[in-house]
């Protein structure tokens, strides 16, 4: 780890202006800067902003330095999202990392994460040893010759779903970004992950109200049972009528370079009837397009029985023989 | 049975017992390790001038400008390799310098303006892909040979015995190396003044530490005191002495300030040594009735360029099963991946995920139940020996276990719950019993207690506590009068963590010294001018009696004005080893849930029922048995490092290198059959360390393939092993 300097702004205004790296749970950024990925040379603790709140009165609007656990334990929150964030990394974890910062955490690729080997997302032009090296948990959609690496957040597949927005602040004001649109696919590109331009600030995460969203779920597939990334996660909601599907949200995660939104899925569930073969039908579609590599062909498969979970875990009465 | 709270609890737990890392002295320095980015080359130059000037650091020493050290050799543990003697890189994350600075961050920022050039050569990392390379393993520690043949009458050869079988199956298995990732990283302080070098490091053993830094460092062994009174996990991994402890020492001797040095959890990945990856082939071959005919097990196991340990898989098939015929071999490749050792059940654990495997493969081919298979092949003794178990209730311990765990349940297809694919498995555990020679000392002190000490060390087995008890049952006296003492070179040698010896072997020791003490003090008693001059006197409930009265050994000494007496005891293996074979047995059952949509596969019940002669303290050997039995789903369903084609390891930390969480492990049950064994010790305990990982992996797979019907014959069992198999 590098020196840096340490400041503490007390205001949005002062933070935008301070042209520092923002600090909130520290859970990402003091991780890398330890391994020398991140080494900026000043970093402001944003923890003092009036960046607070949960709202669940029209739809959901978080404050950007909300907990995670303090957002998964809240009562109005769509299950989906609180499900994503109760099924992301650890308690401990949960309870010092912001939900501002899990939007802009960075990939969990272990080239990424090392120094001493080549990574285009790290260092540019430098390289991507995951295309041919150790690619098990790397994604499967959205990739590039440059990059492979999954988009890690949980919670952020959940928003995606719901059409979630953040509200960015800046010297120059503030504006509103769909998150959807706010995540960069790798391309030539891949150390530019989002929209963000410098200096700005997440300060909200706005989802906009949509009632039904009642009936949502978050299945995260993963190597054990608690405290792992996503091999392939589904973020499913759904509005059931008579037996039929009305409208339906899926996105997933896990398997792309970004949070995934599956809208062909989608069309392809409205109307349908709620049956395990019209669910297969519809997840079908689910992994159109899909890349894989040498070791992660798997997803493909588990992209798709993935979804189906999550739609038969949604519409089943009684929830199945999970063991606790 | 005793069931007894360890004494050293309350210091751990409230943060108060003081690993070696957590000794602080005046003026100390702190030296921080750099390590190879390449797997096989030359280092052809070292720039450390940018480190040298960095602030604080005080030393930067190199291959250029090495550290003295000489290569310690022992007879269990043969050479440890020791850091920065030499030029050349034989695996990736080598250690090749060492940089000093009055604190730790100084020593880890100067490390990284190290600039190290290579002359790199293509590494071998893969095993699989160098079995060319493979070379005949030496005898194992045991003095046997590493390939062995038993022929019954008139068989030509073991191919014929298969041939000749009604039934046969043929497997080939392999497990990936494995990392202790024992909770405290390898470090050490260490400082010199006039009575030599004393070094606080956790350890398996206080005396093989003091060994192996006088060998490295040329001083007399009088003049090295070695410290490590808690050690934070080593399970084989703290056998050898760690880099940190060298480096530390040697530093500090050079630059006369004491020098604490640690790893990094990275770093323990490659600079210290892992489990070897395994290849098995075992063909077993059988009449219809299920009884063997020939069993075939043929291992390689991966190894260091200086083939510094043996993974003795094919070991496993010697001793679990009674065939009439029986070729095993082991060879070893040479590779440029980090060095390897002991791991908690070294070749059984591996050994026994093929074999058990192999067991079930064949039980489902026979059409028969697994647990009658294994029950009417039950060994009497090892293969090609004339010398019977001193005793064996493994099959109570399947009638128990298949009782308690509702074995009768189980159908050859499994059940289904839900979404969830349900099944059972089960497999048989085997670990040999083992003494090293002991020595421990008992002193008796004048106000009614004793101490007991050996040099070994407890990391987190519960020895401490098991010298407590076994030490009041020799002396006669409550618990609470004994204070066990471990892990100084100070004290006599013996009680090394490994080997699960410890129990047995400390346990003698103290029954020898217990008896020479008391005998002192009796002879004290009756001597002239003595309490009980002239009389017969004996000994019971902890006093001296004699022509009718009876002091306390307290009352007694405090009357001959003496302080205290001490005496050691010394015991080893002896004469027993002429007579019978030892060794203790279990048998482990699981059920495991695979989700028919996604395929994670989760054990939700297992059970382990063990023979392991007496168990001293019933709650401290629960957990090591469930620690053992918790590890074995570890190396079934998560565990497991990935080497690359470049020598890098794919997953060299926590985040990658995975373990269960508490939401991977439901309730564990053990149950012990106990019939102490004193045929091999006088405590008749047979040692319970290791036992719980053996077969624990097999037992997974075996469930995994009666939920799901497909066969997985390597470890970790991962999602994409499964998810072809399962119905849509
Ligand atoms: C062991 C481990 C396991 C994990 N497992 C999971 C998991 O299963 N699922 C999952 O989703 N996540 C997981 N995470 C990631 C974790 O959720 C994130 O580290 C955390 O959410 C980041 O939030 P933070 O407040 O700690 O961010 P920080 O570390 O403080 O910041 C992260 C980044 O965001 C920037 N930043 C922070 N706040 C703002 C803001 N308001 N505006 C603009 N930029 C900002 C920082 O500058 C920095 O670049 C895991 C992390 C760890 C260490």
């Amino acid at each position: 780890m590098q020196s840096f300097e340490l400041t503490a702004p007390t205001s949005v205004d002062d933070a935008v202006a301070g042209a520092g790296t923002y600090l909130a749970g520290g859970t990402t950024l003091v991780d890398l800067m330890k391994l020398d990925v991140l080494t900026p040379r000043h970093v402001q603790d944003i923890n003092a902003l009036p960046l607070r709140g949960i709202d669940t009165a029209d739809g959901l609007r978080l404050g950007a330095l909300e907990r995670m656990s303090d957002v998964a334990r809240h009562p109005g929150v769509y299950p989906v999202i609180s499900g994503a964030l109760l099924q992301s990394a650890s308690q401990q974890l949960r309870n010092m990392a912001s939900i501002g910062g899990n939007l802009m955490q960075r990939s969990r690729c272990s080239y990424f994460r090392d120094v001493t080997t080549a990574c285009n997302r790290r260092d540019p032009g430098s390289g991507c040893p995951a295309r041919s090296g150790a690619n098990r948990m790397h994604a499967v959609l959205g990739t590039s010759e440059a990059c492979v690496a999954t988009h890690p957040s949980d919670v952020a597949v959940a928003l995606v779903a719901l059409d979630g927005q953040i509200t960015l602040a800046s010297a120059a004001g503030t504006r509103m970004v769909a998150l959807r649109d706010f995540y960069r696919l790798p391309g030539d590109t891949p150390h530019v992950e989002n929209d963000l331009r410098p200096g700005e600030l997440i300060t909200e995460i706005v989802v906009p109200r949509l009632d039904w969203a009642v009936n949502s779920t978050y299945v995260k597939v993963r190597d054990r049972q608690s405290y792992e990334f996503a091999l392939c996660s589904a973020a499913v909601a759904l509005d059931v009528r008579d037996a039929h599907v009305v409208d339906a949200r899926v996105a997933v995660g896990g398997v792309a370079t970004v949070p995934w939104r599956l809208t062909a899925v989608e069309t392809a569930l409205r109307g349908a009837p709620v049956t395990e073969d019209a669910f297969q039908d519809a997840a079908a579609l689910a992994a159109d397009g899909a890349e894989p590599l040498s070791a992660n062909g798997f997803k493909v498969a588990l992209l798709r029985r993935t979804v189906v979970r999550a739609l038969c875990e949604l519409t089943q009465d009684e929830p199945t023989g999970s063991r606790g | 049975m005793t069931t007894t709270t360890r004494i050293d609890a309350p210091l751990k737990v409230t943060g108060r017992a003081r690993y070696g890392s957590d000794h602080n002295l005046p003026g100390m320095l702190h030296g921080y390790v750099v390590t190879s980015t390449i797997a096989n080359g030359e280092i052809v130059a070292m720039d450390v001038a940018a480190a040298q000037a960095a602030p604080g650091v005080v030393a930067v020493w190199s291959p250029f400008d090495p550290l003295t050290l000489r290569t310690p050799s022992t007879p269990i543990l043969g050479d440890t390799w020791v850091p920065l003697q030499d030029r050349s890189v034989t695996h990736h994350g080598q250690p090749v310098a060492f940089v000093v600075a009055e604190t730790y961050e100084q020593a880890r920022d100067a490390s990284a303006l190290v600039e190290v050039t290579y002359d790199e050569r293509p590494a071998r990392t893969s095993l699989a892909d160098n079995l060319d390379l493979a070379e005949e393993a030496p005898p194992g520690l045991d003095g046997e040979p590493s390939t062995q043949v038993v022929l019954a009458d008139g068989v030509e050869s073991i191919d014929d015995a298969l041939a000749g079988s009604p039934v046969v199956v043929e497997g080939r298995y392999s497990t990936p190396t494995q990392n202790h990732a024992a909770m405290e990283p390898h470090s050490a302080v260490a400082h010199w003044d006039a009575d030599g070098l004393t070094v606080y490091s956790g350890n398996q053993g206080a005396f093989v530490q003091q060994a192996d830094l006088a060998a490295a460092l040329d001083v007399d062994p009088s003049a090295v005191h070695t410290v490590n009174p808690f050690v934070g996990g080593a399970f084989g991994g703290k056998g050898r002495t760690s880099v940190p402890a060298f480096l530390a020492a040697a530093a500090s001797r050079a630059l006369g300030r004491p020098v604490k040095a640690a790893l990094s959890r990275e770093q323990v990945f490659t600079a210290t040594a892992n489990r070897p990856e395994t290849l098995q082939e075992i063909t077993l071959g059988a009449d219809r009735d299920g009884t063997l005919i020939g069993v075939r097990h043929d291992s390689w196991c991966s190894a260091d360029t200086d083939r510094s340990f043996v993974e003795p898989t094919s070991a496993a098939s010697r001793v679990a099963y009674r065939t009439p015929n029986l070729a095993v071999s082991q060879k070893v490749v040479p590779l440029h991946i980090p060095r390897t050792t002991f791991m908690r059940a070294p070749g059984e654990a591996p050994g026994s995920f093929a074999l058990e495997s192999a067991m079930d493969e064949l039980a489902v081919a026979l059409d028969m139940d697994p647990i009658e298979l294994r029950l009417r092949n039950g060994s009497l003794g090892p293969a090609g020996s004339d010398l019977q178990w001193s005793s064996k209730y493994l099959d109570d311990c399947y009638r128990i276990g298949a009782e308690r765990f509702g074995w009768s349940r189980r159908t050859p297809t499994g059940t289904r719950d839900g979404d969830w694919l349900v099944g059972m498995g089960t497999a048989t555990a085997v670990f040999p019993a083992l003494r090293f020679p002991t020595t421990t000392e008992i002193t008796l002190r004048a106000d009614d207690t004793a101490l007991v000490s050996v040099g070994g060390s407890d990391p987190g087995t519960g020895l401490l506590t098991v010298m407590a008890l076994l030490g009041a049952e020799a002396l006669d006296v409550g618990t609470e009068r004994i204070t066990p003492r471990l892990g100084l070179s100070a004290y006599p040698p013996g009680g090394m963590s490994g080997g699960s010896t410890a129990t047995a072997s400390v346990g003698s020791a103290i029954v020898a010294a217990a008896s020479a003490v008391l005998e002192e003090l009796q002879s004290l008693a009756s001597a002239p001018g003595a309490p009980f001059a002239g009389q017969d006197v004996t000994y019971a409930d902890g006093r001296v009696l004699g022509g009718g009265r009876s002091m306390t050994f307290g009352e007694l000494l405090s009357a001959l004005g003496r302080d205290a007496i001490s005496a050691v005891g010394s015991s080893g293996p002896g004469e027993e080893l002429t007579k019978h074979s030892f060794s203790s047995f279990g048998a482990q059952f699981c059920e495991v849930r695979v989700h028919r949509w996604t395929g994670e596969a989760r054990v939700s019940r297992m059970l382990g029922v063990f023979d392991a002669g007496r168990i001293v303290n019933d709650q401290a050997a629960r957990s090591q048995l469930r620690g053992g039995m918790i590890w074995g789903v570890s190396a079934a369903l998560h565990e497991g490092l990935e080497i690359e084609g470049d020598g890098r390891l794919a997953n060299g930390d926590l985040a990658g290198y995975l373990l269960p969480v508490n939401a991977d492990i439901p309730e564990v049950d053990v149950h012990f059959v106990q019939h102490p064994d004193t045929l091999h010790n006088p405590v008749g305990a047979r040692g319970i360390g290791e036992i719980g990982v053996v077969g624990m992996a097999a037992a997974v797979a075996n469930a995994v393939y009666n939920a799901t019907g497909v066969r997985v014959r390597h470890t970790p069992i991962t999602i994409e092993d499964l998810l072809d198999g399962l119905p849509e």
